[in-house]
């Protein structure tokens, strides 16, 4: 017990003094999933867009695949992408593994389900009179398309969030495809993972506080951004 | 006489497979109202939604102010751009009543924008509305501010689906007044309706689905008037 409270007390001692190797890890966090979003987004919301009011063959079969992945461990991702990073793989001669694209990639994949099934759900909310009443007053279908983003804005924000709470919480991913390097490809999750298996829990708490705040202001933000997009429907 | 804005030829449709349109012939003006009836699911829904561009057809031809006759996919950015449809309970995008009016008219300068909002306002005689969230509006509200959004967007021919239904009589008065100035400016209407004596003073041609097909009831030669629904007739 006075193990943990001195841990404790070293962790807050960490982050007050500034320490630069903590931070340097929170900010490779913040950076690695920053990225993965930002990527991901775009791509995923068409996808949705189109899974939602597209008509083409296979488009359930694509629903239920997305939504199916969406439980996928994320060490699964973390293998499958290791394989075909790994310099025997398909995809060795990217010299990826090991750096934090590889990281970010393996994140995306971990998003971009989440991303499509919550995205999809947001955009089918939305009445189909939405997308007819911008095209018969005048709009371009990418016009038209940017008003359904809109109208739907508070379900794909909680989309976002829920994805990035994720990918920045993973270690399996992360652990495999950057190799936990100091000061390039370590992230929270697999600092906190390493510190704690060398039984240095000062650090493993503090980068833990930091991800409890991080999910608390998530879903904070979560709540709030339902809360506004029932009040407004 | 003036020339007819939209002209359609064998337009057929179905919903599954129960027909709905069966080469189905049609000719619009941009002047004047059509009032369009028929029973539940006859399709008058569907007609207006495919002469607005935005259901396709299973075949047909169209023609806009006598240009080519194209198909519907060749014809719909015409359709899209001179036709345009009201739903039954009009769309208010999330916003105020401002901006879904601005939604019309997002080509214009900001300046002329504001100008014209005001004017709309003024026009359906809400302008203390302004301001006003779009979806806590009324039923009888939200059309008048769904019919000033499609006079700004000043389209040839508006095509309006059941504009009158669920309305209180002081709602369906306003609605009916405007768009008999929307008639008297020179736009073009189509209204579909199950209550065809709402449009009596209105309407200067009827036309009933039957069977999938067009039927006329009444004509300009009788006085300017429709004549009245013979009940019991299909």
């Amino acid at each position: 017990m006075t193990d943990l409270a001195e841990a404790t007390r070293h962790a807050f001692e960490l982050l007050i003094s500034g320490d630069a190797d903590l931070w340097r890890i929170i900010a490779i966090s913040f950076e690695v999933s920053g990225a993965a979003i930002l990527i991901a987004t775009p791509p995923a919301i068409l996808t949705a867009f189109l899974l939602a009011y597209g008509r083409f063959p296979g488009r359930r079969l694509l629903i239920s695949l997305f939504s199916t992945l969406l439980s996928v461990p994320a060490v699964v991702v973390g293998l499958t992408l290791y394989l075909l990073l790994s310099n025997a793989g398909p995809l060795g001669d990217w010299r990826l593994l090991f750096t934090q694209k590889a990281m970010i990639l393996g994140q995306i994949v971990l998003a971009f389900p989440i991303l499509v099934a919550m995205g999809h759900a947001a955009l089918q909310s939305v009445d189909k009179r939405a997308w007819e009443t911008a095209r018969t007053l005048g709009a371009s279908p990418a016009r038209a398309f940017w008003t359904l983003l809109r109208e739907s804005r508070f379900g794909l924000l909680a989309a976002l969030l829920a994805a990035y709470g994720r990918i920045i919480a993973e270690v399996g991913a992360s652990m495999m495809l950057g190799g936990n390097i100091l000061g390039y490809t370590r992230n929270i999750p697999t600092a906190i993972a390493l510190e704690t298996s060398k039984g240095e829990f000062a650090q493993g708490i503090a980068l833990g506080a930091i991800l409890l705040l991080l999910a608390f202001t998530l879903n904070g933000l979560l709540h709030h951004v339902q809360g506004r997009g029932m009040a407004r429907s | 006489m003036s020339p007819p804005l939209l002209e359609v030829r064998g337009l057929t449709m179905s919903h599954g497979r129960r027909p709905l349109l069966d080469a189905l012939d049609l000719q619009l003006k941009a002047a004047g109202c059509t009032l369009l009836t028929g029973e539940n699911g006859a399709g008058k829904s569907t007609l207006l939604r495919i002469l607005a561009g935005l259901e396709k057809p299973k075949a047909g031809a169209f023609r806009l102010r006598q240009g080519p006759w194209r198909s519907w996919r060749r014809a719909r950015k015409g359709l899209l751009r001179q036709v345009m449809y009201l739903h039954q309970q009009p769309w208010m995008f999330d916003g105020s009543v401002a901006w879904n009016l601005k939604f019309a008219i997002a080509d214009r300068p900001a300046r002329q924008r504001n100008r014209l909002v005001e004017e709309a306002l003024e026009w359906v005689e809400m302008r203390p509305f302004r301001d006003t969230p779009a979806r806590t509006l009324s039923g009888g509200e939200r059309q008048r501010i769904a019919l000033a959004r499609a006079w700004l967007a000043a389209p040839a021919l508006m095509l309006l689906d059941e504009p009158t239904a669920n309305l209180d009589q002081a709602s369906r008065r306003r609605t009916l007044a405007l768009l008999e100035r929307l008639r008297d400016q020179g736009i073009g209407l189509m209204v579909a309706s199950h209550d065809p004596h709402h449009f009596e003073g209105l309407a200067d041609r009827h036309l009933r689905l039957v069977a999938g097909r067009l039927e006329p009831r009444g004509t300009p030669a009788a006085g300017g008037r429709i004549l009245p629904i013979q009940r019991g007739r299909a």
